[in-house]
């Protein structure tokens, strides 16, 4: 959230090719970002794939057998308050959960990106414009912004997309503005520009190329961010409605169940906290795979 | 407190002492610590305390039975027996002989409101006015919406002398005094005060002031007086000492209301010990309140938890063995125990054997399996012709009970009748609105029950909203747009009825005729279940919503 | 420097204004009966109308703006529909209790991070560093609803060591600071910690890291300067954003409690803009809205001039 303010100064312009092609060494070495990704990738796969997984239906419940316990032949995480099977839940659970958690990121960072490159580039009034109305946004806390909007248009999956896109949009404009500009300045586009290069070719060609790659790794930060904050609307009951499962809003419906089988209740926070860290993890590790200072 | 010691028992006297002693430590010890009360209730906020309550029957129950009264009250006094209307701040009322849309009421002499002035005529105008007569400077909107919903057909007030007023109805209507448990009597002296010191610009502004105030320092005539209020957080109120009834002063010197929404923060609450009594605890965590020596109370309310059947035309239950067959293959007893871990009462009509307005039907809804399938035949379904339909509900509400585990329970059972059960799950607020717009509302989608459930204390909203013609959307709850001549004709019968007793022998004719045609599918009352801490005793859980704080004792 | 200021206040002024327009649309725009919280579902269409008209929602948005913004700048957010009390005192009095609750959260989570991130900063690529990372990584990542869930569980519940929710035995308004009250602050303050404490860490111990790296640092060292000299150098040259971070986390804090509050009952803003929510109670939501984002939009002005005066080198625009 704060690494706005770092401005990135040095975004130093490396030749493309060769640069990614260290980054990509750099991270393929680096252990823990290796078994995060890892841990994603496998969450993210079963998730994709959980129809051919063989799992019990996780909207099927039964009264009898409400709260089993972890370990539970049949039931290898137990059952929820309604007798649904939580392995399948919360493996299905994945899917909105995730795409709750990421698609706001990656919607802001096509969206933020661009304003961000057309307020840097242009500069002046468009620059005044776009910058002002960020402004504005940026001035709310997310927490309260994501709530707020959400308490707003009511619970359901598009509108915590919606909210939380809202919220991200500003920083990730913020930090593609400071880069761009900071990029702008530099003699490689001069140079392109006297060569006679057309407004849309620097931007394209130059200037994304150096610009992409921090924005990247801040929005890779903020999908942790996304994460519980998406868990935290259906957990207040604003984002998923039930019966679907969802991590957030699993945690919500099995909190009267803590007193009995307070383990199974813990599951689905225990999955927000693994992918939550997982995230960071990698962002962390790419960061610095890009030699970027924080 | 020491009973007259047995002349017989030699000891006699040993005893005597000993009684004495204990009775003086006890009063003593009460002197140094007086006992408090400590209630963590569902709602989110405290319910408005300047007389006319929000958040529904609890709120009534929680600031409006306790420091205020209305004319007419519930019985609460019993555990066993039905709830029924007995004298309040009102001693006995009758309805003009000649024009039945006029009302007398006598009022109890003697009562003192808390703040020193006197309960009268001019007290209960000046309440009926603060809802329902715009140019009266007490007027106010905000009370309105709850109040003078459940009160449809006053029209307005008029004193006759110090202790008789007239209430005038808009049409002759016997439920009047069912709709005036819902009208509590505020001290027009005390809210005087507070409008005479209020600043504003203009009369209305200085009017929503004293209300506020009034709201922080309410004077009514209940048992408990306010102490302090802490808005959102706390309430905390004192015995009246000096209530008019004195078989209902407080046994506690003080009441403590606190807001606790979350089921688990309460039952948490409950467990470390922070309050005493907590209002429908976690399901879950009941055999652990249990194990842990905390009591469990419960008890049939005034609550139907129904699937409301649509009859417009082409709906599968405008045929009557369809809607009997439904009633016959649901095992009540079976979701009783198995689902609800004993919180709830089977239901077999809006209102169970013992109340006034039970009557007789001939129908008899149960559990008989091979009867509903059989009805199910005659109507032309079986095994490989199964009958669809589509039930509208929610995943959460108040008053819904566990109403996807219950849906899907009588899914399994009618499964068994040939009935192929669709549930439409929407969202609560949704749901509730959706009741009011019909089932030929788009809203409706496709579906031809609604599983709404309801208070059913006044006849109006109990029987008369859902079963009169005329009460189809978009006037009122006839959701399913049922239109049945008898029905309307007992509707009418029962609604200009004024001798209770008859008034009430046409309500049971109504209730039974509504069995006898397989009305609704019922299901189930709730229970209100609440838990206790060991200290506390003397509560007497009645079949009501409400309950009287008044004879509870919390051991110190 | 004053200058500096007078340009930033200056500034401010059309923020707050966009602000307000925000939280007023935000709120009107979507459909929906306002009257929803005093008004039952089985309600007559006459009632309904008539009370509209009492609230004055049947007025135009613009005209319905203009009010409430000019009554807004004479500190009268008008009236909650749900309770009839004014908003402004409502959002005052969560005000001051989320303030306790982010103070102390603030004060456990800066002391941690300071002391973990200079722990890692100085110690960097040890075991100590990876220690106190981890744990500045589990601090961000954790989901600290449900933290505090499992802190209840294991203190409240079963230890019953802590009370589990509410504001103190009397209620937020006798708020005293002896263990009677404190001893409902601590779950609630830890839990909120976790996220300022992991920020925190990460900040010190770049900035801790980057310092003792310059070579300056290390020709210091060599001709014999005490370690004590070394660590007033980092803190002179880590302070303004270090300062500047905490700030922005104690604003995060301010306007993020409501999912902590839900769990423990906090009668802060966060429980407050809950209820509105879920009541639809639109003057109290905007009111709320307003002024969280007011008293972020303010604590941004005062960190800036902080850091500014700390640090001339900073002005930012």
């Amino acid at each position: 959230m704060t690494a706005t303010d770092t401005a990135l100064q040095a975004a130093p312009a490396h030749k493309a090719r060769g640069y990614w092609a260290t980054v990509g060494r750099r991270i393929v070495r680096d252990k823990v970002s290796m078994a995060c990704a890892l841990v994603l990738l496998a969450i993210l796969l079963a998730a994709i794939f959980a129809p051919y997984l063989h799992l019990a239906d996780p909207y099927q419940g039964s009264m009898v057998r409400r709260l089993r316990h972890i370990g539970t032949p049949g039931y290898p995480l137990g059952t929820d308050e309604l007798g649904r099977d939580m392995l399948s839940r919360l493996i299905y659970g994945g899917r909105l959960s995730l795409l709750i958690g990421i698609l706001p990121v990656i919607l802001a960072f096509g969206i933020g990106t661009s304003l961000g490159l057309v307020a840097g580039y242009a500069g002046g009034w468009a620059n005044t414009a776009i910058m002002r109305t960020v402004d504005v946004f940026y001035a709310f806390p997310s927490v309260l912004l994501a709530i707020a909007i959400s308490g707003v248009l009511g619970a359901g999956v598009v509108n915590s997309i919606v909210s939380l896109t809202v919220v991200f949009v500003p920083q990730i404009t913020r930090v593609a503005e400071s880069v761009t500009t900071g990029v702008r300045n530099l003699d490689f586009v001069d140079a392109a520009r006297a060569s006679g290069a057309g407004a849309l070719t620097i931007m394209r060609v130059h200037m994304l190329g150096n610009v992409l790659g921090p924005i990247f790794v801040y929005a890779t930060g903020l999908i942790s961010v996304s994460m519980i904050l998406a868990a935290g609307l259906s957990f207040l009951g604003l984002g998923t409605k039930p019966p679907e499962p969802e991590w957030g809003l699993m945690l919500n419906t099995l909190r009267t169940a803590i007193y009995v089988n307070p383990w199974v209740a813990a599951m689905p926070g225990v999955m927000i906290f693994a992918v939550s860290i997982c995230f960071n993890l990698l962002s962390d590790g790419l960061r610095s795979a890009m030699d970027i200072r924080n | 407190m020491p009973s007259t010691p047995n002349r017989l028992d030699r000891r006699a006297p040993l005893k005597l002492a000993a009684a004495l002693l204990t009775g003086c430590c006890l009063i003593s010890g009460a002197a140094l610590a007086e006992t408090t009360l400590r209630i963590g209730m569902t709602a989110a906020d405290i319910p408005r305390t300047l007389g006319q309550p929000d958040q529904g029957f609890e709120g009534n129950r929680f600031t409006g039975l306790t420091m205020y009264d209305p004319l007419v009250n519930w019985d609460l006094s019993s555990a066993t027996k039905p709830s029924v209307l007995i004298p309040g701040l009102a001693t006995e009322w009758k309805v003009d002989d000649a024009d039945k849309t006029k009302w007398t009421f006598k009022l109890r002499p003697g009562v003192k409101f808390h703040d020193g002035s006197d309960f009268n005529a001019d007290a209960v105008v000046w309440n009926v006015d603060k809802v329902l007569n715009q140019a009266a400077p007490q007027f106010d909107a905000s009370q309105v919406g709850v109040t003078a919903s459940r009160m449809p057909t006053l029209a307005s007030a008029k004193k006759i002398d110090d202790l008789t007023v007239e209430l005038v109805t808009k049409e002759p209507d016997s439920f009047l005094p069912y709709n005036l448990t819902n009208l509590f009597m505020a001290s027009p002296a005390q809210w005087q005060k507070f409008y005479a010191a209020a600043e504003g610009a203009d009369a209305k502004a200085k009017s929503q002031a004293a209300w506020t105030a009034f709201a922080k320092d309410a004077s009514g005539t209940g048992p408990w007086k306010m102490t302090k209020f802490v808005p959102r957080e706390r309430l905390e109120l004192a015995k009246n000492a000096d209530y008019w009834d004195k078989a209902r002063v407080p046994k506690t010197d003080k009441l403590l209301l606190l807001p606790m929404p979350e089921a688990n923060a309460r039952t948490a609450a409950l467990l470390a010990g922070q309050v005493d009594w907590i209002e429908a605890p976690a399901p879950d965590a009941l055999p652990q309140l249990k194990s842990r020596g905390f009591k469990i109370e419960a008890n049939e309310q005034p609550h139907v938890w129904p699937w409301q059947f649509s009859r417009v035309e082409g709906s599968p239950w405008n045929d009557i063995k369809v809607r009997k067959a439904a009633n016959l293959c649901v095992d009540r007893e079976g979701m009783k125990d198995g689902l609800l871990g004993g919180l709830m009462v089977p239901a077999t009509g809006t209102v169970e054997p013992g109340h006034p307005w039970r009557g007789t039907p001939t129908f008899q809804i149960k559990y008989d399996l091979a009867e509903g399938q059989k009805l199910m035949k005659e109507a032309g379904f079986g095994p490989n012709k199964k009958l669809t339909v589509k039930i509208q509900t929610s995943a959460s509400g108040s008053g819904q009970m566990l109403p996807l585990p219950m849906n899907e329970y009588l899914q399994q059972a009618l499964g068994e009748c040939y009935f192929d059960v669709q549930l439409d799950v929407i969202e609560w607020n949704t749901l509730f609105t959706n009741w009011r717009r019909g089932a030929k509302d788009p809203t409706a989608n496709g579906s031809n029950a609604i599983n709404v459930t309801y208070a059913a204390m006044d006849p109006f909203f109990a029987m008369v909203r859902f079963l009169q013609s005329s009460m189809a959307p978009p006037t009122s709850n006839n959701w399913g747009y049922i239109n049945n001549p008898k029905f309307d004709e007992l509707v009418k019968k029962a609604r200009s009825t004024f001798e209770p007793a008859a008034r009430d022998a046409a309500l049971a004719e109504l209730h039974a005729a509504s069995v006898d045609d397989a009305a609704f599918l019922y299901v189930a009352h709730d229970v209100g279940p609440r838990a206790l801490s060991p200290k506390v005793s003397g509560l007497v859980q009645p079949k009501s919503w409400f309950v009287d704080f008044s004879p509870v004792v919390v051991a110190p | 420097m004053l200058a500096y200021i007078a340009r930033r206040i200056v500034y401010v002024i059309p923020i707050v204004i966009s602000v307000a327009l925000v939280c007023f649309l935000l709120v009107h725009i979507t459909p929906g009966d306002p009257l929803v919280a005093i008004l039952p579902a089985d309600a007559s269409q006459e009632l309904a109308a008539q009370l509209r008209a009492a609230y004055g929602f049947d007025r135009p948005l613009p005209v319905q703006f203009g009010l409430w913004l000019w009554k807004a700048v004479h500190l009268d957010l008008g009236n909650s529909i749900a309770t009839g009390r004014p908003v402004f005192t409502e959002v005052m009095t969560a005000v001051k209790n989320t303030f306790i609750l982010a103070c102390a959260a603030s004060a456990i989570g800066f002391t941690l991070g300071v002391f973990f991130g200079l722990v890692a900063g100085y110690f960097r690529d040890t075991w100590l560093d990876k220690l106190a990372t981890s744990i500045a990584v589990a601090g961000v990542s954790v989901p600290h609803y449900w933290l505090g869930m499992v802190l209840v569980i294991i203190f409240s519940v079963t230890l019953g060591w802590l009370p589990a929710v509410g504001a103190g035995p009397g209620g937020s308004s006798d708020w005293h600071w002896d263990w009677a009250h404190i001893q409902f602050l601590i779950l609630p303050a830890v839990t909120m910690s976790v996220i300022p404490m992991g920020i925190v860490t990460r900040t010190i111990r770049a900035l801790t890291g980057d310092i003792l790296s310059q070579d300056f640092v290390e020709a210091l060292r060599s001709k014999g300067l005490r370690e004590t000299r070394v660590f007033r150098h980092v803190v002179k040259n880590a302070a303004p954003t270090a300062i500047a971070v905490m700030g922005l986390q104690l604003g995060y804090l301010l306007g993020g409690s409501i999912l902590i509050e839900t769990v423990f009952s906090w009668p802060g803003t966060g429980f407050l803009l809950n209820s509105a929510i879920f009541q639809r109670d639109l003057p109290l939501l905007q009111g709320t809205i307003l002024v969280l984002a007011l008293f972020f939009v303010f604590l941004n002005l005062v960190v800036d001039i902080a850091q500014a005066s700390i640090d001339p080198r900073i002005k930012r625009a």
